[in-house]
């Protein structure tokens, strides 16, 4: 177990620049309060966060990931609940590779 | 303090049980950056503490690439920081669910607020299910699962472990995604969240095209969110005839 003391600074530096960016948006809402379009913005922003996380990966990354999406959404629907979906994502993508069609 | 901000043990325990199989996803990029780490002369000990503390794959990631003698303390700050602004939105989107959060308990909340787990908790809040123990549950277990991935990717450096491939033929590559795939099926509310979703996959597509990196998820988050908002409250307002 070694630790260089310039190194141990840096990486102090990383923890607080990723604490500074993830509790940034949660101390900036205590001081705008609660207006009506913020309240609005951020009941949209969530959803919109989630699906421009997921399209880029799903536009690069081609067959496999598209199929395991579809099977994602499909099962998550008809089931419900957060883990068949999951498996269905990951089975679907393993099985298109596996199959040679990705 | 709010119900939603509660913590007990057994929430706690079943938020850690399932964020188990979403945190393997970092495997394979934990132990890329293991490796990665231990050929830019990081010790094992200081990559572990590093994604411990950090808990930020891709700004590690994009840090390790200026990491150099002697140490550019500014320009990792900066890059640690831009590459993680989509945690300020989610942070942001998170505060009106704990408004009443006591102090000390907001640099952990700010601290397991990564992709996967953010995502499911937040549509569990928004469903008025949120549950505080489950949220710093499931942090700390991702956690536990990046940082220990990444000082198995350190230890066996080149060995068959840093092989992407193998991860790839299980389909485990694309369980981050599937996350998000999955829980925006649950928030999907229907007719009024296509076009703002749409404005969120057309900004996202664009700035992916047009600038690089992953600012794609800020912008499209952005876009999405104040498109939905400016037509909830602007253009409907301006519908409303008087009788």
């Amino acid at each position: 177990m070694s630790a260089h003391p310039e190194t141990l600074i840096a990486i102090f530096v990383m923890a607080l620049a990723a604490m500074l960016a993830k509790g940034g948006g949660f101390l900036a809402m205590r001081w705008l309060g609660r207006h009506r379009f913020v309240v609005a913005v951020l009941d949209h922003a969530p959803g919109a966060v989630l699906v421009s996380a997921a399209v880029v990966p799903l536009t690069q990354s081609g067959g496999a990931f598209v199929a395991g999406a579809v099977a994602a959404a499909v099962v998550t629907r008809t089931f419900g609940g957060f883990t068949p979906g999951l498996f269905a994502a990951v089975g679907a993508v393993a099985l298109t590779r596996w199959a040679g069609l990705a | 303090m709010s119900l939603s901000a509660r913590v007990t043990w057994r929430s706690f325990q079943a938020g850690a049980l399932r964020m188990i199989f979403p945190g393997l996803a970092s495997l394979p990029f934990g132990i890329g950056f293991g490796v990665a780490a231990a050929q830019k002369g990081l010790s094992a000990f200081e990559t572990t503490l590093m994604s411990f503390t950090v808990m930020a794959g891709t700004s590690q990631m994009v840090a390790l690439d200026i990491w150099a003698q002697p140490l550019p303390l500014i320009a990792l700050a900066v890059s640690v920081f831009v590459a993680n602004l989509r945690y300020f939105v989610m942070g942001a989107a998170l505060q009106p669910h704990l408004p009443h959060l006591p102090w000390w308990l907001q640099p952990p909340v700010w601290y397991v607020t990564v992709d996967q787990n953010w995502a499911l908790n937040i549509a569990e809040y928004r469903r008025g299910e949120g549950d505080l123990g489950k949220f710093l549950g499931g942090g700390a277990i991702m956690a536990c699962i990046w940082s220990g991935s990444t000082l198995l990717g350190h230890l066996a450096a080149g060995g068959v472990l840093s092989d992407p491939g193998t991860a790839r033929r299980f389909g485990l590559d694309f369980v981050a995604i599937a996350v998000f795939v999955v829980v925006a099926t649950i928030m999907f509310r229907g007719k009024r969240d296509l076009t703002p979703w749409a404005v969120a996959i057309a900004a996202a597509l664009a700035s992916k095209w047009l600038i690089g990196g992953n600012w794609y998820i800020v912008i499209g988050g952005l876009a999405g969110g104040f498109y939905g908002a400016l037509r909830d409250t602007y253009f409907k307002k301006r519908d409303v005839r008087p009788s």
